[in-house]
């Protein structure tokens, strides 16, 4: 397969960055990958990865951590979990690639849509409880800027036919009941994801 | 012994469908005066067994034809006592499955297979076996590192006597000088105490005895009847035992010559075994720690082969730094990690520790203020690598069995050799002066080394098995191998070792042919000192007296029968199995006239692998040429060529051997049967052009038992290309 990404020349093994993306909840769990690229080939996005998990996660044993984080690779993942029931070393991918995410949104790789969606899909339920589709667009677009709306013009006859069908409500649902207790659930939960899942 | 032939012809399992049985009994009792010839249609049921027992018990039958399935079934059922004959004529597997029913050609070659059989018996006799005097049943093992100490051990808890002599001053060989050891149990992932102690401890309580700082000076003898000369501290301590397991281990490969990896220029490039020493003593300080894998190994400019254990060895060291200092960086440069089986749970373990595995080849290390950079080619990113700030650069380097280390043999019979350059020879395996049994073998001192110097004989049946019956090679001087691998080694050398003396105790052979009773018989008044046998045997079985005759060792003997078929003299002969005794079964077969259009092939097959696949041709109903007649032999090393002189001269129109593959990976169970077949049958063909006749009527094919599906279609061609030559000329003039 051609391999669409860009390499150093040289690599020099840098573990500071390795051990950092090891501390992760269930980043520990890149050390018993072995390279069999059985991953690779099951991943149902891989043509359009920049890396495929296996070399991402070489990457990551490299030290490289501006090709790590600029990649689009786990911001491609679909969370089909096809890798994870084929992973001869229990290696659980979709995790892993989760805990990436998070780790280029804190660290300030937020650059891909997919990033801004996430952002916008989280706020709306953290603050609701429940998905707004209008609210998650608006807050989509407030990340990405008024060009990425002038490009999504282009399908406004969706919208307009969403907004027919009441697929598309303007005005947001209803809290779920007792929304102070779905945020003591999520304060709970950021605490213990510091610690690692095994 | 006055033969008293009875035959009994089956009828069941669709034989009596196929074929006239009548017919088939009037050629036993009438054509060849079988004195009694009965049928029955279960005869391996009880009614049918009956009455085979009656007649021997009422009418003092003592030669049993048993005219039915193929002898490789119900040997069980049909076995009446040593002192009775029984021969088995197959009319289920070879005519009735495998041809068709109630057809003319199908009952003439059931006819033909009653009259082989029954000429067959006028030259056979019970074989008597061959006991030796004074049998020992002490176990021989040499070498007393973890194998050797692991089979002795295993043979002294088994019962048996045991010796071991180790060359050091104290017992524990490579695994002894180990700080910890590989995981032997599950979960494979724990670092072990070393065993030795306890195992030298279980050893001495077992009743092992011990001879340390000793070699073996000189092994004379045989199974049950070795001669051992061990040298001990300038004195020499003479022990008969019955059997030998050589434990003698493997050398770790020359680091000097591994200059391209900074061995020798650098003082903290070190190897495997430095490093465990370095470790064992407590002096090991560093921090940053790279191993280099395959140092040596998988190179075809060193080793070519896979060392098999260093990958684990290597692991089990960067556990040992991780268990020292949990924030050490420990570098693992491999090809391919060859964990073989449950050491894969280790790798991981090694993983999880942290170590980190870079599949690369190291193109250079350089030094700076004692710290050594790595250069490599990383294959996983397909970039170069480099890593510096190493204290420490451990080399997997590899393992050379001890039965490779010293000088060839130089093959005496040269100029023997040069006298018959013309003929083609047998590859002979090269003996290497390695000095750990020093054998009065004519055919060398040592095990003859196969692939890469290892003394293995065959790969896939017989494990731990030598070209030197009774002596068995165990653990990595026998193949590369792991410690958990090296038990098993060891304990099944013991076992064979053990089988060895229990079986040359009866006068029976080993495996392949184990329980055969019979050995050959040198008619030595008509003896031309031609040397054939003694330099064709597959085991040393031959040696040669003070006069130049063959001297032959019964215990040695694997009964294949090379001998038989390499003497031009033909004075080697079985009680059951002779040139004399297959010339008459291929005498025996009626060749029709020209004009009747019934061509003959003559097949000789090979007990171990083509008349297995034959019977599975006929148990699968796979039909094929009906013109052909088959000769099981004990190994295609076996033919004669007098037989194919007999079967020309008969009017066969031609001869097929079928034989195992041979070569590198050869699958022949005695080692160049057929190969040796193919090389006396390249010389055929001046016999042949003397018959007038044409060398390609006689042709040699390998088969394996795998092959039973394509059998139909070969015997086809070999029949079609024969049509075209035309009839055997001879045919008419017998």
């Amino acid at each position: 397969m051609e391999q669409t990404n860009k390499l150093p020349e040289k690599v020099k093994y840098d573990l500071k960055f390795a051990r950092e993306i090891y501390s992760l909840e269930n980043g520990s769990y890149i050390k018993q990958c072995m390279q069999c690229g059985m991953c690779a080939i099951s991943c149902a996005t891989r043509d359009i990865m920049d890396y495929s998990p296996r070399r991402l996660f070489n990457l990551i044993k490299l030290g490289k951590k501006d090709e790590v984080m600029q990649a689009n690779t786990f911001w491609y993942c679909t969370s089909c979990c096809t890798c994870l029931v084929r992973c001869p070393r229990g290696v659980p991918l979709v995790d892993v690639m989760h805990d990436l995410k998070k780790y280029a949104l804190d660290n300030g790789y937020g650059d891909y849509p997919q990033a801004a969606f996430y952002k916008a899909f989280w706020a709306e339920v953290a603050g609701r409880g429940k998905s707004f589709e209008g609210g998650i667009t608006a807050r989509y677009f407030l990340f990405r800027g008024l060009d990425e709306v002038l490009k999504y013009m282009a399908l406004r006859d969706v919208g307009i036919n969403m907004l027919k069908h009441r697929r598309l409500p303007l005005l947001p649902p209803k809290k779920v009941k007792d929304l102070g207790n779905l945020k003591k659930i999520i304060r709970k939960a950021r605490e213990l994801s510091g610690k690692e899942a095994r | 012994m006055e033969k008293k032939i009875a035959v009994y012809i089956c009828s069941g399992c669709g034989i009596g469908d196929a074929l006239d049985i009548d017919a088939l009994s009037k050629v036993a009792s009438k054509e060849y005066k079988a004195d009694i010839c009965k049928s029955d249609a279960f005869l391996c049921g009880k009614n049918g067994l009956e009455l085979i027992k009656k007649d021997i018990a009422e009418e003092g039958v003592n030669t049993v034809v048993v005219a039915g399935c193929s002898s490789r079934v119900n040997t069980d059922v049909f076995n009446f006592g040593s002192d009775k004959i029984v021969e088995r004529v197959n009319l289920r597997e070879q005519v009735a499955w495998s041809h068709t029913g109630d057809d003319e050609d199908t009952q003439m070659l059931a006819e033909d297979y009653v009259r082989m059989s029954l000429a067959k018996l006028k030259n056979l006799n019970i074989p008597e076996p061959f006991i030796g005097e004074n049998l020992s049943s002490t176990v021989l093992v040499i070498g007393g590192g973890f194998t050797g100490l692991t089979a002795a051990l295993e043979s002294a808890r088994a019962g048996y006597k045991t010796v071991l002599v180790e060359k050091e001053a104290v017992l524990g060989g490579y695994v002894g000088k180990m700080y910890k050891q590989v995981p032997m149990k599950p979960p494979f992932t724990e670092l072990e105490e070393n065993s030795i102690p306890a195992l030298i401890k279980a050893a001495e309580d077992a009743g092992v005895k011990v001879y340390t700082s000793a070699v073996i000076a000189k092994t004379a003898g045989g199974p049950g009847m070795f001669d051992v000369t061990i040298a001990q501290n300038g004195t020499d301590i003479e022990e008969r035992v019955g059997a030998i397991v050589l434990a003698t281990g493997a050398k770790p490969y020359e680091p000097e010559k591994l200059g391209h990896l900074g061995f020798g220029k650098y003082g903290n490039v070190i190897t495997q075994s430095m490093f465990e020493e370095m470790v064992a003593a407590g002096k090991m300080e560093a921090n940053k720690v790279a191993f280099i894998q395959c140092a040596g190994s998988r190179d075809q400019e060193h080793l070519p082969y896979c060392s098999a254990a260093c990958c684990i060895e290597s692991i089990k060291q960067a556990l040992y730094v991780k268990e020292k200092n949990e924030e050490a960086n420990v570098y693992v440069y491999y090809k391919d990690i060859r964990s073989n089986g449950q050491y894969e749970h280790f790798y991981k373990r090694a993983q999880q520790e942290g170590v980190i595995f870079i599949k690369g080849d190291v193109t250079d290390i350089s030094e700076s203020d004692g710290q050594l950079t790595i250069e490599a080619d990383d294959h996983t990113m397909g970039t170069k690598s480099e890593a510096d700030e190493f204290d420490l650069v451990v080399l997997a380097n590899g393992m050379v069995p001890t039965a490779a280390l010293g000088d060839l043999v130089e093959q005496e019979a040269e100029e023997e050799a040069a006298a018959a350059s013309d003929e083609p020879k047998a590859t002979v395996p090269p003996v290497v002066k390695s000095n750990l049994l020093n054998l009065e073998y004519r055919q060398g001192p040592e095990l003859p080394a196969l692939k890469y110097g290892f003394p293995d004989s065959h790969y896939i049946c017989f494990p731990y098995e030598t070209r030197r019956t009774g002596i068995y090679a165990a653990g990595v001087v026998r193949a590369p191998m792991d410690m958990l691998s090296a038990v098993e080694d060891a304990t099944g050398a013991a076992l064979k070792a053990i089988q060895c003396i229990e079986s040359t105790i009866k006068g029976e052979a080993v495996h392949p042919r184990s329980g055969d009773m019979s050995f050959p018989e040198f008619n030595m008044n008509r003896c031309t000192q031609c040397k054939r046998c003694t330099e064709e045997c597959p085991f040393g079985a031959i040696n040669e007296d003070a006069k130049g005759n063959p001297l032959p060792n019964p215990t040695r003997c694997r009964r294949c029968g090379t001998c038989m078929g390499a003497c031009p003299e033909r004075i080697i002969s079985f009680k059951n199995y002779s040139v004399p005794m297959i010339g008459n079964m291929v005498k025996a077969v009626e060749v029709p006239e020209e004009a009747d259009e019934k061509p003959r092939i003559l097949i000789f097959a090979c007990e171990n692998d083509a008349i297995p696949a034959l019977d599975m041709a006929g148990i699968n109903h796979i039909q094929y040429n009906p013109w052909v007649r088959i000769i099981p032999v004990r190994c295609l090393g076996s033919l004669n060529l007098v037989w194919v002189n007999d079967a020309m001269a008969k009017g066969f129109d031609g001869v097929m051997l079928l034989g195992c593959k041979h070569g590198d990976d050869y699958q022949c169970h005695f080692m160049k049967g057929s190969e040796l077949a193919e090389i006396r049958l390249s010389k055929i063909s001046e016999t042949l052009n003397r018959l007038g006749l044409e060398s390609e009527r006689v042709r040699a094919t390998t088969v394996n038992i795998m092959d039973y599906d394509k059998i139909p279609a070969m015997l086809d061609d070999f029949a079609a290309e024969l049509e075209e030559l035309g009839p055997n000329p001879m045919k008419d003039f017998q």
